[in-house]
């Protein structure tokens, strides 16, 4: 049995892709019975579905692509308009099986094609090629005419009680998956609305959208209730506002135009494609969203989904958590100085950081009074930044030193070497990190040197432009001193007591670089097959057992896992990350909310962070919140604070939930060797009872 | 206005050179009327007289400055507070409220800094003598420990085994930085080989592990270079270590011995001249850690500066009880503070201010104590303007070892005060009456008098 069920739920999944509804068995298997009330259209698309998957198999694609169903739902959509058109004989099941593999292969070949050259989706584009060629073909085929047409099965009688305006939608979207009736139609609104509110807005929205305009420029609002084809709307609407972008008011505003504009397209396709006998099916759709999101793509517009869940309410949570939790760039460079230092000009600045060269950093050394410098200020010496140490804020391999230029007096600026005396280091993440006004002669590496984040390079000078001793540093694209400028931010800083994992400071802020505990980053080094077993403890009272165990997923990020679900994690620099949460463990969500991020420092610094929702709020909350956030991102979230206590061993925090009154007050204590020794959120508690190492570790 | 009467004097005529300094040697003269704001006059009134003054302003800018110097050089800089140094409450507090840990060398002191509220794991315990249960309850506590010796070594095994559990410590080493006289009585001597010994003794053992290393090479040094020496033999040892034993050293901690601005007796130059700023020892300890450190590793660098810390931030007002001429002609003055209060006055040539102005020209004059006791003399000769009775004379900087090392010998110990930031003055130590002095004796029945 273990070997049937996965490619059961990849032949089920086909047909609950099919109204974007993604890794759904469940309501696949519901929508494959529906599909069954018209025996020829059921059989047709199991059919050609079956085959596909088997020849698919049979040439070896692995079962992690199959599973999603993302291949097959075009033999699926190909196989139901065989059935839709014909009846069921020996015959019509041939020609069927070979319609599911013709379109598979196509599937496969157009996948390669769109992701390689356009970064696009193939959408249902194989389903609409393969299926108007059957079609086309199919009108020769005498002996498949001959008996095998039949009368429809379309129940009549339910449409006589519904309004025209709802069973014109209900037919349309029951069409999608050939079966324009209305219980059909009625079935998959419910699938729908129970799998993303938003999808169900998109859809209804949209059909009425679609439907009323095109009632408009025909003239008949019955005409164009009538017409089933209208389900390129709902397809369109749902692509467009809820799957490629992330739902947004300009997602909506975006799907709204594509519905508009589609209706176009359906008119044109109807007229044209009606001379030679096939149907619209799902040209104008495909048509019209891939255009669109290609052209999207091609403008950088900020709404496009990087990463698309399975619904798109997980598409918003995962897009707005991650904005608000992961705020710098992906070049994080360390602060290049040891101790607190004042940002004299940022990015943009007002002096000099500009064209070119606006993404760079100064830093000076202030006093309580904002005073850079002691005494009258107007010696090199008096300067507070002057001779201090400036360290490597990368690690990589030294490829410019410049050391021998003079520092300038106070107030004068040496405009033929603007760089003065620098530093460029290359960072293997593929960028340069520049330097500059370092004293003279006081630099200590040299070309070719290997430096490690920290390492001394050399002192703060007053060489190169520079009216006052400071440090300034950019992130530049080659190594050459003047080459252009490239955003970056920093890592691992404290600013008036906060700890910043990535991040800009702003002009005028005091900052201090932290640098990671050896230790607490020890204690949290987990490796595959660690398990930890703990007692679970509500208001002190004991209340079961719990293990975790450490797994490694295939792309090398780590996760805790018991039963019923994952809990991702990973450091980056000097900070502890829980990512994401899958499954439903309400356990393992107690790491997350106590602790979704921790520095690895033993300083007392207090941090801010932001929980996802599926961490954070039950299901109804989510469904609620997530629906009412795509209209505005600002709407709400879910906060956490955080703060360190005895040298890093206990971390308090507290979670401030839009919903919840008051906080709940969260505790993580670390363990001396490993782990987390205790987890608490508000009165339900684990406490470590042993660990293990296990796996490669078991001697 | 009518002129005061001075007694003729007769000084000898000085010509020659021109002072560089532009003031007569007969009329130049150093007036302080107040301390933070708060004028002497004032304080004697309020507290008595003699009596310790200490800034807390000047005490935190102190700390600040020290830690400023290090910390925009150095990642991962931590100070203790050296109790012997100074271990009134109200100082020690001031100085934990700023992030210091205590640094403490005594089952005394480890009970102060635990009363004032520091937890175990904010001590530095040091010291060549940590009786048994001292040991015992800081292990327990989980104190930094810095082990002086073999026998202490063996003791810590004992306290490991009974608690039955691993301890972390560190060993205190000494070695020459080329200061002389090189102390070499406390911890393990390194260039003999003495402290590799003990770091092979303690992983035998295996009851302990070693996380750390303390050296104090001496007190009032002159020479930053002698730091930089003893930080890059501190970090190639622990580096051995962590090499030959696998233990990770967590902490290198250099000790105290940075010097405040005072004249030292025996030395010519001014202080202004001799003594580097903390700026100059910042840079060559900080400069000697990056070129000996492995890159990306940055050991805790512990410092234990007292005196450049409190010295200064405290003065002592003392009155003139009484004035003579001595036999060879030079002027002498009692006052009411003597070496009993002031320890410090047999290295120290003080910095001696008037608290009021005075006329007639300066003589070279002696400061006496009011000990009946032929060694108590706390200034050996300034050049003073004739005093009166009453007349009121700033010493300083007394921060250091005073208020520890002070004693009740013949006199009561007076006020401490502390000129709070905000100008309000608190007395943080009370003067002494008979009773405290009398508390601890017992008087056997028979010999009572009545």
């Amino acid at each position: 049995m273990i070997g049937v069920k996965p490619h059961l739920k990849a032949v089920l999944n086909s047909y609950a892709e099919v109204l974007f509804i993604q890794r759904s068995p469940i309501i696949g298997f519901l929508i494959m019975l529906l599909s069954f009330l018209n025996p020829s259209v059921g059989v047709g698309g199991l059919v050609s579905v079956l085959s596909a998957y088997l020849f698919a198999r049979f040439i070896g694609m692995g079962r992690a692509f199959l599973e999603s169903g993302f291949y097959t739902y075009n033999a699926l959509l190909v196989g139901l308009s065989v059935g839709y058109l014909f009846k069921i004989t020996p015959l019509t099941l041939g020609f069927t099986a070979i319609a599911g593999v013709l379109t598979l292969i196509f599937s496969v070949m157009l996948y390669s094609v769109f992701s390689y050259y356009f970064r696009l989706p193939i959408l249902s584009v194989p389903f609409v090629v393969i299926s108007s060629m059957l079609y086309l073909s199919a009108s020769g085929y005498s002996n498949l005419f001959v008996g095998n047409l039949y009368p429809h099965f379309n129940l009549q009688e339910l449409e006589l009680y519904t309004p025209l305006w709802l069973s014109g939608y209900l037919k349309s979207l029951g069409a999608i998956l050939f079966s324009p009736n209305v219980l059909a139609g009625l079935l998959f609104a419910v699938f729908i609305f129970v799998f993303s509110r938003i999808m169900f807005f998109l859809a209804t929205a949209g059909y009425y959208l679609g439907t009323t305009l095109k009632a408009l420029l025909v003239g008949s609002l019955d005409k164009a209730f009538m017409d089933i084809n209208n389900f390129n709307f709902i397809l369109v609407a749902m692509a467009v506002g809820g799957v490629f972008l992330i739902p947004s008011l300009k997602s909506y505003v975006m799907a709204a135009v594509a519905v508009v504009v589609s209706t176009l397209v359906l008119s044109s396709v109807k007229s044209f494609w009606a001379a030679y006998g096939i149907p619209a099916f799902t040209l104008p759709f495909n048509f019209t969203s891939l255009t669109l999101l290609y052209v999207l793509g091609l403008v950088n517009f900020p709404m496009v989904a990087r990463y698309i869940r399975r619904t798109p309410e997980g598409t918003l949570d995962y897009y707005l958590t991650y904005t608000r939790r992961f705020r710098g760039t992906e070049r994080g460079i360390h602060l290049p100085f040891s101790g607190e230092w004042t940002v004299w000009q940022g990015f943009e600045g007002k002096w000099t950081h500009k064209g070119a060269w606006k993404y760079a950093y100064d830093f000076i050394i202030t006093d309580a009074e904002g005073k850079s410098y002691s005494g009258t200020g107007d010696k090199l010496g008096d300067y507070y930044a002057f001779r201090k140490p400036v360290l490597s804020p990368v690690r990589g391999r030294v490829v410019k030193v410049v050391s021998d230029l003079p520092d300038n007096p106070v107030g004068k600026v040496d405009k033929e070497n603007s760089w003065g005396n620098l530093v460029v280091i290359y960072d293997e993440r593929g960028f340069y990190v520049e330097l500059s006004h370092f004293a003279q002669n006081s630099v200590k590496v040299k070309e070719g040197d290997w430096v490690e984040v920290g390492s001394f390079l050399g002192l703060c000078g007053n060489s190169g432009y520079s009216p006052q001793p400071h440090i300034h540093v950019q992130v530049q694209t080659t190594y050459e001193p003047n080459s252009p400028t490239l955003p970056f931010s920093f890592v691992d800083y404290v600013c008036d007591g906060k700890f910043f994992s990535n991040f800009l400071p702003k002009e005028g802020e005091k900052v201090q670089p932290v640098h990671t505990s050896k230790h607490l980053s020890n204690r949290l080094a987990f490796a595959i097959g660690n398990e930890f077993f703990y007692k679970v403890y509500k208001k002190d009272k004991e209340v079961g057992d719990f293990t975790v165990r450490v797994n490694m997923d295939v792309d090398g990020t780590f996760f805790f896992e018991t039963d019923r679900g994952r809990l991702y994690f990973g450091r980056y620099e000097g900070t502890f990350y829980f990512y994401r949460l899958e499954g439903n463990d309400p356990l393992l969500r107690l790491f997350f909310l106590a602790a979704p991020r921790m520095p690895l420092t033993e300083r007392e610094v207090v941090w801010q962070d932001y929980l996802p929702m599926n961490v954070s709020l039950n299901y109804y909350q989510r469904a609620m919140l997530l629906f009412l956030a795509s209209f505005n991102h600002k709407v709400f979230s879910t906060e956490y604070e955080g703060k360190i206590l005895q040298e890093g061993k206990l971390i308090e925090g507290k979670v401030i939930s839009p919903l919840a009154k008051g906080e709940a007050p969260t505790q993580v204590r670390i363990h001396n060797a490993l782990g987390f020794a205790g987890v608490r959120v508000g009165d339900l508690e684990l406490r470590l009872e042993k660990f293990s190492l296990g796996g490669e570790n078991d001697a | 206005m009518r002129l005061k009467y001075e007694k003729p004097v007769i000084t000898k005529v000085e010509t020659g050179f021109m002072n560089k300094f532009g003031s007569s040697p007969l009329y130049a003269r150093k007036i302080r009327k107040d301390i933070d704001g708060v004028s002497v006059e004032e304080l004697v009134e309020r507290f008595g007289s003699p009596l310790f003054v200490i800034s807390e302003r000047k005490l935190r800018e102190n700390y600040k400055r020290l830690m400023q110097a290090f910390s925009s050089r150095y990642p991962n800089v931590q100070l203790g507070w050296s109790y012997k140094t100074n271990y009134l409450q109200a100082v020690c507090a001031v100085l934990h409220q700023e992030g210091a840990l205590a640094e403490v060398v005594s089952k005394f002191e480890y009970e102060k800094a635990r009363k004032l509220g520091m937890e175990g794991h904010q001590i530095i315990f040091n010291g060549p003598y940590k009786p048994y249960e001292a040991l015992k309850l800081a292990a327990e506590e989980g104190a930094v420990i810095n082990a002086d010796h073999f026998d202490e070594i063996f003791e810590l095994e004992r306290v490991a085994q009974e608690l039955g559990r691993q301890i972390k410590i560190g060993i205190r080493l000494n070695m020459d930085t080329g200061i002389y006289p090189q102390w070499s009585r406390f911890g393990f001597n390194l260039e003999s080989g003495q402290a590799m010994d003990a770091v092979k003794r303690i992983a035998s053992g295996d009851k302990l592990s070693l996380n750390g290393l303390h050296c104090h090479i001496g007190t009032f040094i002159l020479e930053p270079e002698a730091y930089a020496r003893e930080v890059k033999k501190m970090v190639e040892f622990a580096y051995e270590v962590e090499d030959k034993f696998g233990y990770s050293i967590e902490y290198i901690d250099i000790g105290g011995g940075f010097p405040s601005r005072i004249k030292l007796k025996g030395t010519y130059l001014s202080p202004d001249v001799l003594i580097p700023s903390v700026e100059e020892y910042a840079e060559k300890i900080t400069q000697a850690l990056y070129e000996s450190l492995r890159p990306g590793d940055f050991p805790k660098l512990i410092l234990e500066t007292g005196r450049a810390i409190i010295d200064e931030a405290e003065y002592l007002i003392t009155s003139i009880v009484a004035s003579k001429r001595l036999p060879d002609g030079r002027k002498a003055y009692v006052a009411d503070a003597g070496v009993n209060l002031l320890f410090t006055a047999f290295w120290y040539k003080f910095n001696v201010e008037l608290a009021q102005e005075a006329s007639g020209a300066n003589e070279p004059a002696v400061i006496y104590g009011p000990l009946c006791m032929n060694i108590d003399v706390i200034d050996e000769g300034s050049m003073l303007p004739p005093l009166e009775k009453g007349s009121r004379l700033v010493f300083s900087p007394v921060g250091a070892y005073n208020n520890t090392q002070w004693m009740q010998f013949i006199e009561y110990r007076p006020n401490v005060v502390m000129v709070m930031e905000d100008g309000s003055v608190e007395v943080i130590r009370e003067k002494e009456d008979l009773s405290d002095i009398e508390r601890r004796e017992r008087l056997p029945e028979k010999l009572k008098l009545k």
